[in-house]
């Protein structure tokens, strides 16, 4: 080729947009990003919760009843509603996480009143009709049954399970077990949705192209209605306690797996942590974010083992995670899992220079292309408003990110791995077992899929 | 609201067509490159192989080593993929704007200069991880391997789209090197190749900038064979069993199409939304909602060039639900459907969902790329981007009953039914019709 290799002129500092604050006159919250070119808007609305308080043997009462939000209003029935929406080109999903509920509309731009209107009234008057929340609840039923036989799902639920404490919330699924979920009634809904969803504390995110838009006279005249007079504030997400005997292997028996689904973790920091949340992304780079990072230069670059193994810091509202994840084929488990675990051990030796600059290039400079979106930048607004971090975080944050050294990483990782790992293994257990022997020194029991 | 996304376009004098389309509102240009071979263009024995030689363009070339591609453009800030389907194979990345001639230049030593650096160590290695990449998305999953079962039962034996991308293990265990520098001599030139670069750069400078890296490439693809010609409807139902350890049962009903970008696909694929593709489409309306014997039903349509489309629908039985009740209810709403046609407000509503999945994927540079890179190879218009909506909008209900009679009978379909089996010994399969 003639042409020599170029030299590559650095990008400019980049901030994450400002959004225009505004409060509703019920005290919602408004925070509004005008993108230009962002056709379709998207709208988050953030109403703080707390996964701990679900009553106890009602566990998942929350994110029921987010997915009932909008089968069925006091003024349009399930199907009418869901009718209008896809008839204004809305998508609506709803969920909980351990410190809120949160609603999530995507609708073209000239809608948005409609979508607002309609979002006012799913969160204020859902009717919460018997039949639906009987479907509701079976769709749950059967969806337990899916998850489990998902490796990958079942990995993550065992993996809950063995890294928190029995009594923590946290330990067990979000959305409710079997037994919870098979015990919850309609009037728990509604009791739930009448004490714990309320405007008091909520935020709503518009952003998208905004020209000639009246955002908050939009806004004022649908979700600035909402009132609920039951509405008790959440109390303040605590992080989850680990398990005292969280150092150990789990075996999932899943008989005839081709492949073994690993997950190692340990408790991890949240966005809020003390010592600064910036060297846990460039971590997760480094460590398991590319074909070229330690853990798949080695499980699939070298050996062959797995299509790729990922780690990731996973904060929530108080508290997180340090997960590491992947399949590789049943036949080398045992040594997958000798491998990877010694990967995830040696880097307590520290990162070296090259890889603290490849990973701070990494994720400052990729910044500008994961938030140019409506839907990123509002999922990331949405998600500061409920974490309870300023406006100007993610912009801090990258700058922090920037001025990382090797010491920075060194101990940030120290702080989280300690050598004592949670390890899952969803797989075959009669050949994963007894590979297992002389591998691994935490104690290994099997329990069934 | 008509769109305007900006499309200049170029052919080089070596024949790869370019498209620049310049948006400045974020500091970033996306590459995005689409090759004219996929799974379609395999031959027997050699299935899986588009996709593998895929993963080997990231293992090394004549002036970039194994590996270096990711780790050069990552730690400029890109990020960077590529895909392997039926009917092409992609490449691109998303760079910062002062990294884009990196990216050029990167890509155009591997479209020009894979065969330096291939070596039997790394086909190895790239086969190993294909085949844990086969494990994890079909072998592993429950009904991970249905669609595979629905290609073979709605396509004929040797179509170009009897098979799947990811190929059968027998076939990339055989694959050589000898097979990697055929396959990159007959498919990968110029000449089979199209550019697009979308973000902050000028049309002026991004031709400038493709014609100094791409411009010395020499075209040398083989011809390409004439796509096939359009294959009829089943004529007989075909139906194909399987008892797996799986959570429930799900049937996948499927249907052939005309080929993508013509009316008739177009509208087939409206039918299909108001069918079982919507939130409230009639089998959503009747089997999730009021009887209850479904847990979920999705409708897909996917548009291919050689001789056929494929629509299906998903349906998830419930439990104590038998599965045949659920299929003859599909049947009893699609004959309604090919008699009656949709209804007004189904055309608004499949309309309106279009015009907003459209719209966001437009939203994305990455995608916007992706999309004018596939108009540009399969359809050599890349306008469809601003088009494609008003040709939604035309259409009419007339249109839609029309083609559904046409693609959509009920005797034209192909059930491919995925039952649970008490324990994995119980597992067997049963095809009952064979393909025409």
């Amino acid at each position: 080729m003639s042409a020599p290799r170029p030299d590559v002129t650095p990008p400019q500092p980049w901030t994450f947009p400002v959004p225009v604050e505004h409060v509703l006159g019920n005290g919602v919250r408004v925070l509004a990003h005008d993108l230009p070119g962002q056709y379709v808007l998207s709208l988050r609305v953030v109403v703080p919760t707390a996964l701990s308080a679900e009553p106890d043997g009602k566990e998942g009462v929350g994110a029921m009843t987010a997915r009932l939000l909008d089968e069925g209003t006091l003024a349009h029935g399930s199907e009418e509603f869901a009718e209008l929406m896809e008839r204004h080109g809305m998508v609506l999903g709803a969920g909980v996480s351990d410190g809120g509920l949160l609603v999530d509309v995507d609708v073209p731009q000239r809608h948005l009143r409609t979508a607002a209107a309609l979002v006012t009234e799913a969160l204020a008057e859902p009717a919460f009709p018997e039949d639906e929340v009987r479907r509701i609840l079976r769709n749950r039923l059967a969806e337990i049954e899916q998850e489990r036989a998902s490796s990958a799902h079942r990995a993550a639920r065992e993996l809950a399970r063995t890294l928190w404490h029995p009594d923590d919330r946290a330990s067990r699924p979000t959305a409710g077990s079997t037994e919870t979920i098979g015990a919850l009634t309609r009037d728990d809904l509604v009791e739930f949705h009448a004490t714990a969803v309320g405007p008091q504390g909520s935020t709503v995110v518009v952003a998208g192209d905004l020209t000639g838009v009246d955002v908050v006279g939009v806004l004022e005249g649908t979700l600035g209605t909402w009132s609920a007079p039951r509405h008790r504030p959440a109390p303040k997400p605590v992080a989850p306690v680990p398990a005292a005997d969280g150092a150990r292997v789990v075996v999932v028996d899943r008989p005839g797996s081709v492949q073994t689904e690993i997950a190692v973790g340990r408790p991890g920091p949240d966005r809020s942590s003390p010592d600064g949340w910036a060297p846990y992304p460039v971590l997760s780079f480094v460590l398991g974010g590319s074909p070229s990072a330690r853990i798949d230069a080695v499980l699939r670059e070298e050996k062959g083992y797995t299509y790729g193994i990922r780690s990731s810091f996973r904060p929530r509202v108080a508290g997180g995670s340090f997960v590491t994840s992947g399949s590789v084929r049943s036949e080398v488990t045992g040594e997958a899992v000798e491998i990877l675990l010694g990967i995830l051990d040696g880097a307590r030796d520290g990162f070296t220079d090259a890889e603290v600059r490849s990973g701070v290039d990494y994720v400052g400079k990729t910044a500008p292309g994961r938030y140019a979106t409506a839907d990123a930048v509002a999922d990331e607004t949405a998600a500061l408003a409920l974490e309870g971090l300023p406006l100007d975080f993610t912009t801090r944050n990258l700058r922090a990110v920037a001025d990382l050294g090797r010491d920075d990483l060194d101990d940030a990782y120290r702080r989280v791995a300690t050598g004592e790992w949670s390890v899952v293994l969803v797989g075959d257990a009669a050949t994963v077992v007894p590979a297992l022997d002389g591998r691994v020194g935490e104690p290994v029991s099997t329990v069934d899929l | 609201m008509p769109l305007d996304y900006p499309i200049h376009r170029r052919t080089l004098p070596n024949g790869m067509r370019v498209v620049v389309s310049p948006d400045h509102t974020v500091p970033n240009v996306t590459v995005n490159i689409w090759v004219g071979v996929g799974s379609r263009h395999e031959t027997v024995g050699r299935t899986g192989f588009a996709h593998l030689f895929e993963h080997l363009m990231f293992q090394g070339s004549r002036s970039v080593r194994s590996g270096e591609h990711f780790e050069a453009l990552m730690a400029q800030g890109a990020r960077l993929n590529a895909t392997t389907w039926f009917d092409r194979t992609n490449y691109f990345e998303t760079v910062p704007t002062g990294a884009v001639e990196l990216a050029l230049w990167l890509e155009a030593d591997r479209h020009g200069f894979l065969l330096d650096a291939v070596t039997q160590e790394n086909l190895d290695n790239q086969r190993d991880v294909v085949k844990e990449e086969k494990r994890q998305r079909y072998d592993n999953q429950p009904y991970g391997n249905a669609l595979i079962d629905v290609y073979a039962a709605v396509f004929p034996e040797g179509h170009p789209y009897h098979h799947p991308t990811i190929g059968s293990m027998e076939d990339l265990d055989a694959a050589s090197l000898d097979d990697v520098h055929a396959f990159f001599r007959a498919h990968y030139g110029p000449d089979n190749t199209v550019l697009t670069l979308c973000g902050d750069i000028t049309a002026e400078h991004g031709f400038a900038i493709v014609e100094r890296y791409f411009g010395d490439l020499v075209a040398r693809a083989a011809p390409r064979r004439p796509d096939h010609p359009q294959l009829a409807p089943l004529e007989q139902p075909v139906r194909v069993e399987r008892r797996e350890v799986v959570p429930n049962d799900r049937l996948h009903v499927a249907f052939r199409l005309p080929v993508d970008e013509t009316d008739d696909f177009i509208a087939g694929a409206v039918a299909l939304d108001c069918i079982g593709g919507l939130a409230t489409s009639r089998l959503v309306r009747r089997l999730v909602r009021r009887e209850q014997t479904a847990l979920g039903a999705h409708a897909t349509a996917w548009g291919f060039v050689d001789g056929a489309s494929l629509g299906f629908v998903v349906l998830d039985v419930a439990p104590g639900t038998d599965p045949d009740e659920v299929e003859a209810a599909f049947v009893e709403e699609l004959e309604g459907f090919l008699e009656h046609g949709p209804t007004a407000i189904e055309l608004e509503a499949s309309l309106a969902q279009s015009e907003r999945s459209w719209l966001s994927a437009l939203a994305s540079q990455e995608e916007r790329a992706d999309l004018v890179s596939h108009y540009l190879l399969l359809h050599d218009d890349p306008g469809v981007v601003n088009t494609h909506l008003d040709r939604l909008r035309d259409v009419t209900a007339e249109q839609v009953v029309e083609s559904a009679r046409r693609w959509l009978r009920p005797d034209s379909r192909a059930t491919v039914a995925y039952l649970v089996a008490d324990d994995a010994s119980d597992a067997e399969t049963v095809t009952t019709e064979d393909v025409a």
